[in-house]
């Protein structure tokens, strides 16, 4: 991940400068809009198959032709899911391998003491929440919550999309399970991503760095503070002006 | 009093055209009833028809040259329904009239049921209609001369009762005759059934909870069971018994058959099929597909029984011609997960129980929490705008350095400061290896 500063020309004294830092790649940027498509699409041709019962499902699941379309629009947007996946963790494999895979993402200790102080700190037991490095432990919650969900959905997936072949190497009470799971998690990744993702993105603060790649240099300091100093640290010459 | 008496008119005529009203709606059909069979002469005795037809040996010849007996036992009309209610020859053979009678004309002998076939509708009416809607009389209308009529299966003249008047329900003795009368033609069908738990059971001990024919097909409007309907509705018609509790009680049999089957891969589907388009072709199983159709024998029957794995594997494998020795316990068998029965199913289901709360009540506690303090920080950061010497104790980082400069004024500097202190100072707890460090590009 290549955390450059841009410099900002100076145009008259009238404009206030702010630096802007790049917080997300452009394959990254790719990689979330992939999968916000293929999970909005899974979701939406999945929940009928779940919610049976009810008549906004039964009317989309209504004929055998309407069920094999919604079967397989929800297939195709389950290979884009698998590719992208299969992206992701084949770049981490890549970067590992060449020792240049960042570690920002993965936890530590410091998140968990991370999380008990901002619980503290919501909670009037402390005047400031911690300071964060590049991401906080609740974009790790999100991102590790996904990870562990999105392999869940996939490997549940598969099983049912192939019981056949899954049964000659396992069990058949495999299959049942999977389908409780798949449809389980699901639904926990959907309540996920709307109580706790959309919160922190949308309430919270609009954050659209994931869309543009950017992060001004006022959030950057005030939620990433630690990774806000390692990097103006490197070019001391070029630290913003608004520090007090 | 003219006034009074013409009112009088006016209202008994307005009941009258009303009454008239309402009995000639039914009576529509009632006519053309008796446009078919002409209004029997009550006046010509049973004695009187079996003067001639009591005595055997009248036959008539009909148009392919065969004969017609014409002797009716006078016995089994009276031992009959009609004849020990006291119903008369004339009532169904009405047109027949005082001797001598006009000459029947039929081309053979079927032409002879089929065209008095219509003067049961004269007493019968909704049972006729009913039939009329039947699978066997579209196959009459069809050309198959052969499909049942009434008196294929009531007999003419030896008509009995087989429904309890009281109940409505098919009385016991009836219900052992019930398999063989459609055998009458259905005889592969009834050889099967008598070899199914339904059928043995019937005829070994007059069961009478097990389904005859009626049962499933019904009676007079018998629908056909090839159709897509018949077989999307197929379940709710097993479940009729099959998920009553009583009758069930009796066998040890579960009442779950239904819900599981629902709750899985092909119910699931079917149950949906059968509500939103009930003529939709599907390949999805329904009860029959796998436990048999006449045939269908006890779950743990030791040879052709579901419970025996290779009998469910072939079951299985007409669909899923690739499916393996493991594949049939892909399917619950009806049993609700437990920690005994499929206990994969049952310890996943128990982890959601315990994920599912555990997750929404954290992360509700949490963005609560956060809602909040962001609105108790919006507040305080509003006093201290409002008045820079505010008595404002606490200010959050997370207010922007603006307002952190406004406080930096005020006699709280030093808390500020103290929260600065926490956000400035760069001894990174995160990044304690400098390895890693170094390998950021």
């Amino acid at each position: 991940m290549n955390e450059q500063i841009e410099n900002n020309a100076v145009a008259s004294p009238a404009v206030r400068l702010e630096k802007v830092f790049q917080r997300f790649t452009v394959s990254q940027r790719w990689e979330h809009w992939l999968l916000l498509l293929s999970f909005t699409v899974l979701l939406l041709t999945g929940l009928p198959q779940k919610y049976r019962s009810a008549i906004w499902s039964q009317q989309l699941l209504a004929t055998p032709d309407q069920v094999a379309l919604i079967q397989t629009i929800h297939h195709i947007a389950a290979i884009v899911l698998i590719l992208e996946v299969i992206y992701h963790l084949g770049k981490a494999v890549y970067r590992m391998a060449q020792r240049r895979l960042p570690d920002d993402i993965f936890v530590t200790w410091q998140d968990f003491r991370d999380a008990g102080q901002m619980v503290a700190y919501l909670l009037f037991l402390r005047k400031s929440p911690p300071p964060f490095g590049k991401y906080n432990f609740e974009q790790k919650v999100t991102y590790w919550f996904m990870f562990v969900g999105i392999g869940i959905m996939i490997i549940s997936g598969l099983i049912l999309w192939f019981p056949e072949i899954v049964t000659q190497i396992v069990p058949g009470g495999i299959i049942p399970a999977a389908k409780l799971a798949h449809s389980t998690e699901a639904i926990v990744a959907a309540i996920f991503v709307v109580i706790w993702h959309f919160y922190h993105v949308h309430l919270q603060r609009l954050n659209l760095s994931i869309f543009n790649g950017k992060i001004g240099e006022k959030d950057m300091n005030t939620y990433h503070t630690l990774e806000y100093e390692r990097l103006t640290e490197d070019q001391p010459g070029e630290s913003g002006g608004e520090q007090a | 009093m003219t006034r009074q008496v013409l009112i009088c008119v006016i209202f008994a005529a307005v009941l009258l055209s009303g009454a008239l009203l309402i009995s000639s709606s039914p009576g529509t059909a009632s006519s053309l009833n008796q446009e078919a069979t002409p209004i029997p002469n009550l006046s010509i005795s049973d004695e009187y028809c079996s003067s001639c037809h009591g005595q055997p040996g009248q036959t008539l010849t009909l148009g392919d040259g065969s004969t017609l007996d014409l002797y009716v036992d006078p016995l089994e009309h009276a031992s009959s329904i009609h004849g020990s209610q006291g119903y008369a020859c004339v009532q169904c053979h009405a047109d027949v009239g005082e001797y001598p009678h006009p000459p029947f004309q039929a081309a053979d002998r079927r032409d002879v049921t089929i065209q008095l076939n219509s003067v049961c509708q004269r007493c019968h009416g909704s049972q006729y209609e009913l039939a009329h809607d039947s699978v066997h009389a579209r196959a009459q209308a069809a050309g198959n001369r052969e499909a049942a009529v009434c008196s294929d299966c009531h007999t003419a003249h030896a008509v009995q009762d087989w429904v309890d008047e009281q109940t409505g329900e098919t009385l016991p003795e009836a219900r052992a005759i019930i398999p063989q009368t459609c055998a009458q033609c259905h005889s592969a069908i009834h050889a099967e059934y008598l070899t199914s738990v339904h059928g043995s059971a019937l005829t070994d001990e007059n069961n009478p909870d097990v389904p005859t024919c009626i049962d499933c097909h019904g009676v007079h409007n018998i629908e056909d069971p090839t159709t897509a309907e018949f077989r999307l509705a197929s379940p709710q018609m097993c479940a009729k018994c099959h998920t009553d509790p009583e009758r069930m009680a009796k066998y040890g049999i579960s009442t779950d058959v239904l819900s599981t089957y629902v709750a899985d891969f092909h119910g699931t589907t079917v149950a949906i099929f059968e509500k939103q388009s009930p003529d939709a072709e599907t390949n999805k199983p329904v009860c029959y597909d796998c436990h048999g159709v006449h045939n269908i024998k006890r779950a743990d029957d030791p040879e052709k029984g579901l419970q025996v794995k290779e009998n469910l594997l072939a079951t299985c494998q007409k669909c899923h011609p690739d499916a393996q020795e493991n594949f049939p316990t892909a399917w619950l068998s009806h049993y609700i997960p437990s920690p005994d029965r499929y206990p994969l199913v049952y310890y996943v289901d128990l982890f959601y129980k315990f994920l599912i709360p555990t997750v929404i009540g954290g992360m509700a506690f949490l963005v609560v929490l956060d809602v909040s303090r962001s609105a108790i920080n919006l507040r305080r950061r509003r006093q201290v705008t409002r008045q820079p010497e505010g008595m404002s104790s606490t200010l959050p980082s997370d207010e922007g350095v603006e307002a952190a400069q406004d406080a930096a004024d005020s006699p709280e500097a030093q808390d500020v400061s103290e929260s600065k202190t926490a956000l400035k100072p760069p001894p990174t707890p995160a990044n304690e290896n400098p390895e890693e460090e170094a390998d950021r590009g």
